[in-house]
């Protein structure tokens, strides 16, 4: 009994640094930004409970079109770097001269420092000095110079693109190394019965890489879902708000307007969709784990 | 005993001695900028002698975050001494007693060039003390308005002729007429209230009640649908900055900026150009500009209120504030007439369009929430631009929208 009581305070008192580094870095932070969202905060010195007025006011019309412009762009950010990386995985495997230099060359996205590469991407999509606009304009398939951070199709999807370009890489890698885990033998096979390669991909590489592609999306999803540098360095939300996700429309209203108790209300709502997609996220990778035991 | 008692005295000496710096009381200042100003270092060490057991500790912070940081810190009841802050924050500051006034005398206020004791009052009283000037002129490319068959010693005085240049410039030489920056970013709101205040146009009257939704104001917005197509492709992609740029490698036929851009063209441009006074609208009175000043504000609740408003004083005092403006050279519009700035105006008659057009220029108007306001702009400019509303419903809509900032 003693020593089963002193085990378990030994077992405390190792998890205690952790729960303590939750609690004060996790917990408590999540539980003020709730606290603050039914609250009128802003840099007034006397701060009221509104109650659910804060979330009353932000379900109108623009907000829910903040939601679905940010549900869009995450979906389409995924979904081309999923199919990217998956390609650019199956290439970088294949059995060509200087494969290792080309893993290596696909490496500079992720190494450049964020906003350094985000700069480097507006100025490409500068119209007057841009590389993108210069080349269009040289090969005669514009007329002038096209700044594509000036209209809200162009700005959305150049946002989308360079979110693509920096996270290709790391999505390539991972699935390379989940494309290098399928046995060999199972290609050999499937060459010895006249398989073609794409049969092959359709039928060996695709279905023995989902785990990977499917625990990739979702990780992707989330981070993708909370991107700010990308959109706020480009275009800050603009043009008319074309390009204003949730993450940006809280840090205009809570840090911009100073709008704290709105903004912690919309901040509540990004960690529900949040919390819903790492929800999803467990149960997939359970469902995939116990897939893999049986 | 006495040796004892004799080493409790030099200790108890040791350590008043050693608490005495303790002592003095420090003003914490937010200084945004890369370094200090050498004139202003000067100026600390100079009002620190002569207060003795007072010291200036200036903390700079990059201009991108400078505010927020003076604000953060106010907000979170930690306050700086005092604060270099756009003027345009002082009211919504002031709502929220953050900062204490800080009173002018009749003949301080009179030192100062026109209206520019109102880009800091609000309610009769001043909440800062103005440190940064900053007005525009237009500049014109002469070597495109050659090509385009204009006169290139004849700037555009008007919107009408502004308009007019700018379509023979892209008619003639395939060229951007007009630089119209309308990026989601602060200038974008300051380069329509140059067209605000070069027409007696204005956003908020004496007695706090939106005057956007104006036959003024819709002239601006009028001609700045316009000005679209034959502005730089893509507006909306450029802030003011971005578009000296295009200006200085001569793509651009006309621009509205502030004096930097002469020293830039004049220290190793390639573009042959001109500076002038901002052309006026229809209902213009004289010469006018946008009045964009940065100010120290004292913030309340650091227990150095008082001494900090007397060192804003001091710091922005002309003896002080002359040299740091430079002589022009730092791009700064000079607060206050002076000798000197007489001087400068005869050595570089470039500067007489920025000082011209006080006359009849305007404040940055004062809300309660700058951000809110300036989103509202922004956005009613950008629907213009890119042809998502007509001006006059625009105008209406970001009116509207206003009335909860005033």
């Amino acid at each position: 009994m003693i020593k089963s009581r002193s085990s378990l305070i030994f077992a405390w008192a190792l998890l205690a640094p952790a729960i303590l580094y939750i609690l004060v870095i996790v917990a408590w932070p999540l539980f003020e930004t709730f606290r603050l969202s039914f609250t009128d905060a802003s840099l007034r010195k006397v701060t009221n409970y509104v109650g659910w007025k804060n979330y009353d006011k932000i379900f109108n019309e623009t907000f829910l079109t903040v939601i679905l412009r940010t549900f869009a762009w995450t979906f389409f950010s995924v979904a081309l770097k999923m199919i990217i990386g998956t390609f650019g995985a199956v290439l970088l495997n294949a059995a060509v001269p200087g494969r290792h230099i080309f893993r290596i060359l696909t490496m500079p996205p992720w190494i450049v420092p964020m906003a350094i590469g985000i700069f480097m991407w507006g100025w490409m999509y500068n119209g007057q000095f841009g590389m993108i606009s210069g080349l269009l304009q040289r090969f005669g398939i514009v007329d002038g110079p096209v700044a594509f951070l000036a209209w809200g199709n162009t700005a959305f999807w150049a946002t989308i693109v360079t979110d693509v370009w920096i996270g290709v890489p790391m999505v390539t890698i991972y699935f390379l190394a989940a494309i290098q885990s399928i046995p060999k033998d199972l290609y050999e096979a499937a060459w010895t019965d006249g398989a073609s390669r794409w049969t092959r991909f359709r039928r060996i590489t695709l279905p023995l890489m989902a785990p990977a592609i499917i625990t990739m999306s979702m990780l992707s999803l989330i981070a993708t879902f909370n991107s700010f540098d990308i959109i706020w360095i480009l275009t800050q939300g603009g043009p008319s708000g074309s390009t204003t996700t949730m993450i940006i429309d809280t840090y205009q209203t809570a840090i911009g307007s100073k709008k704290y108790g709105e903004g912690a209300a919309r901040a509540v709502v990004i960690c529900i969709f949040l919390s819903l997609f790492c929800l999803a996220y467990f149960r997939v990778t359970r469902r995939l784990s116990a897939t893999e035991k049986a | 005993m006495i040796k004892l008692y004799r080493t409790s005295l030099i200790g108890v000496a040791l350590a008043c001695t050693t608490a005495l710096p303790a002592l003095a009381q420090d003003i914490t200042w937010i200084y945004c900028g890369d370094k200090i100003d050498p004139v202003h270092e000067k100026a600390i060490a100079d009002w620190q002698a002569a207060n003795e057991g007072w010291t200036v500790t200036p903390e700079v912070v990059g201009w991108g975050q400078c505010q927020d940081k003076a604000t953060t810190l106010a907000a979170a009841g930690s306050p700086a001494g005092m604060a270099y802050v756009g003027s345009r924050t002082l009211k919504e500051f002031a709502l929220n007693d953050l900062i204490v006034p800080v009173p002018m005398t009749e003949e301080e206020q009179a030192a100062y060039y026109p209206h520019i004791v109102s880009t800091v009052t609000f309610e009769g009283t001043q909440w800062g003390v103005p440190i940064a000037f900053s007005t525009k002129a237009l500049y014109w490319n002469k070597a495109l308005f050659k090509e385009a068959g204009l006169d290139p010693e004849s700037p555009p005085k008007t919107w009408a002729e502004t308009i007019a240049a700018a379509t023979a410039i892209k008619e003639k030489t395939g060229k951007a007429g007009y630089g119209l920056p309308a990026k989601t970013f602060d200038n974008t709101m300051h380069q329509f209230l140059h067209w605000v205040y070069t027409n007696n146009g204005s956003v908020i009257d004496a007695d706090g009640n939106i005057t956007l939704d104006s036959p003024q104001n819709l002239a601006a917005l009028e001609a700045y649908k316009a000005l679209v197509p034959v502005s730089v492709e893509g507006a909306t992609a450029y802030e003011q900055n971005e578009i000296r740029a295009i200006f200085l490698d001569g793509q651009v036929g006309m621009i509205q900026a502030a004096v930097g851009a002469a020293y830039l063209l004049r220290d190793g441009g390639k573009v042959e150009w001109g500076v002038a006074d901002l052309p006026l609208g229809p209902d213009a009175q004289g010469p006018g500009t946008l009045l964009i000043t940065d100010s120290l504000a004292v913030f309340k609740g650091s227990g150095v209120e008082e001494k900090a408003i007397e060192f804003a004083k001091y710091v922005t005092s002309p003896e002080v504030q002359e040299p740091y403006e430079g002589g022009g050279a730092a791009g700064l519009t000079p607060l206050r007439p002076s000798p000197a700035v007489d001087k400068m105006l005869a050595e570089n008659p470039f500067w007489k369009p920025f000082v011209d057009g006080i006359a009849f220029g305007g404040p940055e108007p004062l809300l309660t929430d700058y951000k809110g306001f300036q989103n509202v702009m922004i956005e009613m400019v950008q629907s213009v631009v890119t042809g998502s509303a007509e001006p006059q419903a625009a105008l209406t809509k970001a009116a509207g929208a206003l009335e909860e900032y005033k």
